[in-house]
């Protein structure tokens, strides 16, 4: 072990390979293990049981290629992440910034946007079916209303999709605003002094010089949004459960759909190499974006 | 941090605060709501006496904790290794772990559906924590290296000239001086694998396995279209994490926040 090798930052003449070891290995005998069984399973044709797997090459991925429904949950995926990522993101900045005024009880609107963060989304599928069905508390408060509105929005494609996304938006704010909040407790309250004393208003500061400082913070938000947008199952698998009519497929509930429902282990193994794909993809692009920021 | 001088702007921020935050208590409103239908209170003893919520309660704290002491041990070890100790090609193997922050897990599902079965381990505890470990490793690994950099090698240094060995190093002066990020990783592993839905509903098959996000399978089971009974078990089952934000919010803040911060 040269001398010329021990980095400034390091402690010198120690070999930390092996303290890496237990984890990398770890690593890869779940994930990289995984990854590797996926491409093999991808070239088959095989439903789990028969002893016999059929070899097929790139066909798999030919007829993922030919699948409409395939275009389709890349379609709802990207729908999905704009709507989600614009609204949650205005939302959450919106109530960091109000909640960084002298309001009262800021705690317990606090607690209020940070708690559906936390909750499984497993545990409140159930509470968002029957909330947006005729016998949830929307449609007796619309009938009291007598507004005439019917809720069945989950039975049909264009509101089931809003459904999805509106959950999504409530469950994830709390992840904004708390970031944003953070973000907002950095900024120079001088520089926002000589802005106020130069007559900007609230609203202008709000624009001008609360949110290009948040910018960092809206970035790192996107990148999450791409990668979870891209690994969405729960929440669309447990409340519309992709449909109607494929409104609501992602990849990951088609991939499930055509692994377990279906038995064919080899086109959901080209699905998730192409979800894998897109996911190392966006993450790279994003890292990108967020270095030129 | 921004003026509301004038009482009309306070009242107003007021009121605006408080009919945004109406949507977010709406699906809560309804849980509890929807769970005193029929026979009322009756459903949460309904609930209870089937005698599976405490199994359920008992498999996720199991996994957890299993899930929580596995990260912690690669974690701290590597993290330690990558900030602070030469390693040929350190950033290949980095990089390496990082490409794993990004795996959707549901790629994981058959190959490890198979392998478990060939390993007796399909429906164990141990077939829902290895994976969940394993898919909070690269960002936890990430987070606490930066972390560790931040702390001077000066410090190690001086003590490896009194003689100190490196694992002594590790243990006492880079793990009392971790447990901030260590704390931000128990929690944001807590939560990742409390509400871990895919991998428990695929790998645990039996009542006595099973964790609390698939109570309400089981009660839809138990229950048929009962909807009464399922959302007093989702109270049930939400409860508690409620409680325990509330005691720890500082905590849960951090946590989740480091999750999204570089």
């Amino acid at each position: 072990m040269g001398k010329k090798q021990n980095r400034k930052n390091t402690i010198a003449r120690n070999d930390g390979f092996l303290w890496i070891l237990p984890a990398f290995i770890f690593l890869v005998a779940v994930v990289y293990y995984s990854i590797f069984y996926t491409f093999n399973l991808s070239t088959v044709e095989w439903n789990g049981l028969d002893p016999v797997r059929i070899n097929v090459g790139l066909g798999n991925y030919e007829r993922v290629f030919r699948d409409w429904i395939f275009y389709r949950t890349l379609r709802n995926t990207a729908v999905f992440f704009a709507v989600t990522f614009v609204v949650q993101n205005i939302l959450g900045f919106l109530f960091a910034a109000i909640l960084h005024t002298d309001v009262k009880i800021p705690t317990v609107y606090k607690c209020l946007v940070f708690i559906p963060t936390i909750l499984p989304p497993a545990t409140m599928a159930p509470v968002f079916r029957l909330l947006f069905s005729p016998q949830g508390m929307l449609q007796s408060i619309f009938s009291s209303l007598n507004l005439g509105i019917t809720v069945d929005w989950l039975a049909k494609p264009a509101s089931a999709m809003i459904i999805l996304m509106a959950v999504t938006v409530w469950q994830y704010t709390g992840m904004s605003f708390i970031l944003y909040f953070a973000a907002m407790s950095q900024i120079d309250k001088e520089m926002m002094e000589a802005a106020r004393l130069d007559g900007i208003g609230n609203i202008g500061m709000l624009i001008r010089i609360v949110w290009p400082t948040c910018l960092g913070t809206t970035v790192s938000l996107a990148m999450l949004g791409v990668i979870g947008a891209l690994k969405t199952f729960d929440i669309p698998y447990l409340i519309t459960g992709g449909g109607p009519n494929r409104a609501t497929e992602f990849l990951g509930t088609y991939i499930y759909r055509q692994g377990i429902r279906q038995s064919n282990l080899g086109y959901a193994a080209a699905l998730s190499v192409i979800l894998l794909v897109l996911a190392v993809g966006g993450a790279l692009l994003m890292s990108r974006v967020n270095k030129k920021s | 941090m921004f003026d509301a001088r004038k009482l009309s702007t306070k009242i107003g921020l007021q009121i605006i605060l408080t009919l945004m935050i109406i949507p977010y208590m709406v699906p809560l409103v309804q849980m509890v709501l929807g769970s005193l239908g029929g026979i009322g209170i009756m459903n949460y003893k309904a609930v209870w006496d089937t005698g599976v919520v405490p199994t359920y309660f008992k498999n996720s704290i199991l996994i957890a904790a299993g899930v929580i002491v596995l990260v912690y041990i690669f974690c701290m070890t590597a993290a330690f290794g990558f900030a602070k100790l030469h390693i040929i090609g350190k950033e290949v193997y980095f990089w390496i772990i990082l490409v794993a922050l990004t795996l959707p897990e549901i790629i994981l599902l058959t190959p490890l559906f198979v392998t478990f079965q060939r390993l007796q381990m399909f429906n164990t505890l141990y077939a829902v924590i290895l994976p969940l470990a394993a898919l909070q490793l690269p960002f936890t690994i990430l987070l606490a290296r930066n972390f560790d950099e931040g702390i001077p090698t000066e410090l190690m240094e001086a003590a490896k000239i009194d003689g100190a060995s490196i694992w002594r190093v590790f243990r006492a002066i880079i793990l009392p001086l971790t447990k901030p990020i260590a704390s931000s990783i128990a929690v944001l592993t807590l939560i990742n694998s409390w509400n871990s839905y895919l991998i428990p509903l695929i790998f645990l098959q039996t009542p006595d396995k099973q964790t609390v996000t698939l109570l309400p399978q089981f009660f839809q089971g138990e229950f048929t279209n009962d909807q009464t009974k399922i959302l007093a078990a989702a109270v049930m089952t939400a409860l508690p994490i409620i409680i325990v934000y509330i005691c720890l919010q500082k905590n849960f803040e951090k946590g989740m926040s480091a999750g999204a911060l570089k």
